[in-house]
């Protein structure tokens, strides 16, 4: 893109990791919508992307935003019950712990995506995803492991 | 083998099927078989080094086939699970189908290995087979042979020993045996479940898979192939064996089965009227990785 | 798309204190495809929306971004002014850079980055959006209510009252349900019947309902505003047409001694019979497992022992027709009324998973009956005529205890949910004795006193402090016949003793269960239930008479327990619901839902088993010579409710979710990290 306005080195030189994620539009945008009207203060590493429903949420989603430079990643839905679709939320839950136990066995490590449920009241839980998720992956450091395997500088 | 001979030309003969499908004598060992005419049922084979699964030729993605009608296929026990997927999945109706059903007592790694079997030559997924008696078939084959040599499964050692490693570790391996595929697709091809009309990594709008052959693409690839293989891949080993890059790839798939067994308490069924894992839910389906 | 417009909000200090708006709009103008880009104080005002609308005049833009707020806040505002100003509304996105960003950020550069970020991404995915029309779908403006109980009643008048035809399907001979069999209800004590069949009558005389007695739903087909329904009219064995209800049919009946379901069992009745006097339609039935006639006919038989009816009948009406007939509706919305059955003690209920009760010796002490039979007792125009007589002898009661939560509450051999009602028709039932026999003793076991309800509280008390009922807490062990007497042994767990009561009659509040059969109905329907058999609703709280079909709603007791109030309020509910869908003779929804390519479809079908809505349907594809070339999925948009799980799930991506497409999402990734 034309502005790489995040930039994995800061003038600091610490690391400030990128993360990608990938809530529902019921549950999770809505808490962290709320997170925003209680200006309950977090990192501002992470970008949302809006699905309808966990439901929605590709693997494929998780490993282009690897590819194209997240650091990290979350995935946040309805809780059990709560989805606004009836059962988005679980057939999303099967697919995820396949795929979490398939990249561990790969060697990617699961611990740099976060899967959670939050919904439209817990705006701190928001709020404490993204922080835990920034902080853990600012100690597991930039993943350019996996993107540099396409043979270019990451 | 004379008996699988006489029914097929019977078959054939009868107008029965149009085709059947089997193995014969190649060039450098057993190798698949098509027979219109009853009068080359006599070249169809069947011994431990037939070790292809060909349900994969029964996929709608075969149009080439579709002109002979009918079609009979000899299977072995295990064969017939990818036939069972291919029907609970609506790419075959299974009175579209002749099975032919030869009891096997194990088979080779590869198709040019010869010799009788034993504990080293026996290939891995024929360890504690349970269906040398294949079920489900219009037509059952041969004398019932012995129960194949015992041993430990290679493969589940193998995960084991890449399980015991730390990510680091195993990134290394994968890394390099996945660096050397060239996406050739031979084992999308070879495989009786892989059955879209066109694939995902076909597809350019958008690009989920690169299409390049680097290391990165190929993690992709063989990741979201075994994703979409969950609950579904019948271990007929078949995509390890095209594999030109000798890729071993069945050790994800059976990762990725044993993840499905212990999560979903689901094995690949030759019934096609049990329901596939993935596409299904219970409510207390595990969620320790979940926050 | 290559003329967008980005029209970042200050949202007065809200963003603007956190995020350089002016910057935004500078990097986003810089942007590929952008070809306007501006900020403003307020984007949501009118002057603010003004400035859009001239903006896309002015400047031919073909797409609106607008950075401000959470599109859950504003972007039903912006799509229509985007709309106002002649750009599809589904071409207008926003991004979120108040909510998810100045409001949770104090550091001004870091959030200005991150704010350019969003609407970068917003802009990319918007470049793959494409304009969408909304969906139009025509409404037939009937309903289908099925179930004839108080609240398929109240619904089925609520909808013919506003205006809109009814269809009520009742499985029995007549309409009412379990509250025409009660005496009288909780916490007025105001008669049953007395308030209930003028609505049953108002039903059968209403000019826009359609009454389907001795009915049963076969077959749904369909979505929201387009359902077929094919109906079973069971044979009744006599011609309804000509029928007068004059009874003589049923007073010449030689079969005088057959359990009478109403009744609950106490009563008897005839062979061709009306379940009760006051029944609607008032046309009797035939039971063909105990008439002789039918019996015979059945097996083929020449000459028959009886014919009495059919001699005693004036009108020529009993035909002896025993072909059921199948009509079919088309209906634009359903209202599930099925309401639920008593948890029945005596039956073996292994199936089920419940131990049953054998030991309070329902079925073989005659002295041991349960709530519905009591009502029946205590009701005047039950067996007894209001005279409270117990079974095995008639003699008058002198002492009745009542056990509580008998199947509610005990997950070891009932069911561990709470079955509501017993709490108060057991005061009821200690104050109807009471009332009868002024010096009687009434007992009841109970676990906890459940009135939570306007007046239930106090009605309770009444029961106590007024009429003298003594309330005992603590579970009863066992029931015993002695002689006389059935002995209850029980134990108080105020006190901590135990508790030995001879008792002349025993009366068990047994749990609330759904309907059997509710499985097979709510799959026809594809509607949800919960593992014991009661409809889920679409939301516990915000969609509670709405099922996850759209189109089909829920009323009563078949949802969950429920007493007369509350049914008769989901019941009207429902109805205002259905009106509502009504109130157009098309519906127009979000175009927001899944599409299938049909070129690259396998027909592997995952799409289908993953939707909870039953969308996804097959559809065949044909050449030319009418050959079948192959068969695809394809959703029904307007049974699609665009969660796009179906795209998730599809191994090839031959479903895309409009609004919510591959091509979007990768380009909103690529926007963001690429």
């Amino acid at each position: 893109m034309s502005e790489a306005t995040t930039s994995t080195e800061t003038t600091a030189g610490t690391f400030e990791p990128r993360i990608q994620a990938f809530v529902c539009n019921w549950c999770t945008y809505t808490g962290a919508d709320l997170a925003g009207t209680s200006r309950i203060p977090m990192a501002p590493n992470v970008r949302i992307i809006r699905l309808p429903c966990t439901g929605r949420i590709d693997t494929l989603f998780i490993l282009k935003a690897f590819e194209r430079g997240a650091d990290g990643v979350i995935v946040s839905g309805c809780h059990p019950n709560d989805c606004h679709y009836a059962a988005g939320n679980f057939h999303a839950r099967r697919r995820f712990a396949v795929f979490r136990e398939l990249i561990d066995f790969l060697g990617l490590d699961p611990d740099r995506i976060t899967f959670s449920w939050v919904s439209a009241s817990e705006g701190k839980k928001w709020s404490e995803i993204v922080n835990d998720t920034t902080e853990r992956i600012r100690r597991m450091g930039p993943f350019s492991a996996y993107r540099g395997l396409a043979g270019r500088t990451p | 083998m004379k008996e699988l001979q006489d029914l097929a030309a019977k078959l054939l003969a009868e107008k029965t099927v149009g085709l059947v499908i089997g193995w014969e004598q190649g060039p450098r060992g057993a190798r698949p078989a098509f027979v219109a005419d009853p009068k080359d049922a006599g070249r169809l084979i069947f011994d431990n080094r037939c070790v292809h699964n060909l349900a994969a030729y029964l996929s709608p993605r075969r149009p080439h086939l579709r002109g002979f009608g009918r079609i009979a296929v000899a299977v072995k026990g295990c064969d017939v699970r990818a036939v069972a997927g291919l029907v609970r999945e609506s790419q075959l109706k299974r009175e579209d189908v002749v099975l032919l059903g030869v009891r096997c007592g194990g088979v080779h790694d590869e198709p040019t290995d010869a010799g009788p079997l034993t504990a080293e030559n026996l290939a891995d997924r024929c360890v504690g087979c349970e269906v040398r008696e294949p079920p489900r078939c219009d037509h059952v084959l041969g004398e019932l042979p012995p129960a194949p040599p015992s041993r430990d499964g290679r493969r589940a050692g193998r995960i084991a020993e890449l399980d015991a490693l730390d990510h680091a570790a195993r990134f290394a391996f994968w890394r390099q045996e996945l660096s050397r595929c060239v996406r050739c697709n031979a084992c999308r091809q070879v495989c009786p479940l892989c059955t879209c009309e066109r694939c995902l990594a076909d597809k350019t709008d958008p690009p989920w898979i690169e299409s390049s052959p680097h290391t990165r693409a190929n993690f992709a690839w063989h990741a979201t192939r075994a994703l979409h293989l969950a609950g579904r891949c019948v271990d007929c080993g078949e995509c390890e064996r095209a594999c030109p890059a000798g890729i071993p790839l069945n050790l994800i798939g059976r990762k990725v089965a044993a993840v499905v067994e212990r999560r979903f308490g689901y094995r690949t069924t030759d019934d096609p009227q049990v329901p596939a894992p993935i596409g299904a839910w219970k409510p207390d389906d595990g969620q320790e990785f979940i926050r | 798309m290559s003329r967008i417009g980005v029209f970042v909000c200050h949202c007065g200090e809200n963003i603007g204190r956190t995020v350089d708006a002016a910057e935004v709009a500078r990097a986003s103008g810089n942007l590929p495809g952008v070809a306007h880009a501006t900020d403003y104080k307020y984007m949501c005002s009118d002057p603010g929306q003004a400035l859009i609308k001239q903006a896309v005049a002015e400047k031919k833009l073909d797409g609106v971004v607008v950075a401000a707020c959470s599109p859950h806040m504003h972007e039903k505002t912006f799509r229509r002014a985007t709309a106002g100003a002649g750009v599809n509304p589904f071409l207008c996105e926003m991004a979120n850079i108040r909510e998810h960003c100045s409001w949770i950020h104090e550091n001004r550069p870091a959030a200005t980055a991150k704010a350019i970020d969003i609407t970068r991404s917003i802009v990319e995915k918007l470049k793959r959006n494409a304009p969408l029309e909304p969906i139009r779908i025509p409404v037939e403006r009937r309903a289908l209510v099925i179930g004839g109980g108080i609240a398929g009643i109240q619904a089925a008048l609520d909808i013919a009252d506003g205006g809109r035809e009814v269809v009520l399907v009742e499985k029995g001979p007549s309409i009412g349900g379990h509250m025409s069999q009660l005496s009288e209800t909780f916490p007025t004590l105001d008669c049953s019947q007395c308030i209930l069949t003028p609505r049953m009558v108002e039903v059968y005389q209403h000019p826009r309902i359609k009454l389907l007695a001795y009915s049963e739903v076969e077959a749904v087909e369909g979505y929201i505003g387009n359902f077929n329904v094919t109906i079973r009219r069971k044979a009744r064995g006599l011609d309804e047409t000509k029928c007068n209800g004059c009874g003589q049919c049923q007073a010449s009946c030689p079969q005088k001694k057959i359990p009478s379901e109403f009744d609950a069992g106490l009563g008897k009745r005839t062979a061709i019979y009306v379940p009760f006097p006051q029944a609607v339609p008032n046309i009797p039935v035939i039971d063909s497992g105990h008439c002789a006639r039918w019996k015979g006919i059945v097996k083929g038989l020449k000459k028959f022992a009886c014919g009495k009816c059919i001699e005693a009948c004036g009108r020529g009406a009993i035909t002896f027709d025993l072909e059921d007939k199948i009509v079919t509706e088309k209906v634009g919305a359903v209202v599930v009324a099925t309401g639920f059955q008593l948890y029945e003690i005596g039956r073996d209920h292994e199936a089920d998973g419940l131990k049953g009760y054998g030991e309070y010796g329902y079925g073989r002490i005659p002295d041991v009956i349960d709530g519905l039979q009591f009502e029946r007792l205590a009701s005047a125009s039950g067996p007894t005529a209001g005279k409270l007589q117990r079974p095995s002898d008639g003699k008058e009661p002198r002492t009745i205890v009542f056990l509580q939560c008998v199947g509610s509450r005990d997950p070891a051999k009932g069911i561990e949910y709470c079955s509501k009602i017993c709490c108060m028709y057991v005061a009821k039932h200690t104050m109807l004795y009471r009332h009868k026999v002024h010096d009687g003793r009434a007992v009841v076991f109970y676990m906890d006193i459940r009135a939570g309800g306007k007046g239930y509280e106090e009605f309770v008390r009444r029961a106590i402090e007024e009429d003298g009922a003594e309330y005992v807490r603590g579970r009863v062990s066992r029931l015993e016949r002695d002689g006389d007497v059935v002995r209850v042994q029980g134990f108080d767990t105020l006190s901590g003793e135990p508790v030995t009561i001879d008792a002349d009659l025993v009366v068990l509040a047994t749990a609330m269960r759904s309907q059997p059969g509710i499985e097979a109905l709510a799959q026809k329907l594809s509607v949800s239930y919960d593992r014991h058999g009661f409809i889920n609703e679409a939301h516990p709280k915000l969609r509670p008479v709405e099922t996850n079909t759209a189109g089909i709603y829920v009323a009563g007791a078949c949802q969950a327990p429920r007493d007369i109030p509350d049914s008769v309020a989901m019941a009207s509910a429902a109805a205002s619901k259905v009106l509502g869908l009504f109130s157009n003779a098309e519906l127009e929804r979000e175009p927001n839902v899944a599409r299938v390519d049909e070129a690259t479809c396998a027909g592997c079908f995952h799409c289908r088993r993953v939707c909870a809505y039953g969308a996804v349907e097959r559809k065949e594809i044909r050449d030319k010579k009418g050959n079948l070339v192959k068969v695809v999925a394809s959703v029904n948009r307007g049974v699609c409710q665009g969660c796009g799980t179906c795209q998730a799930t599809c191994p090839g991506k031959s479903v895309e979710l409009e609004g919510f497409t591959d091509p979007q999402i990768y380009a909103a990734i690529n926007a963001f990290q690429g």
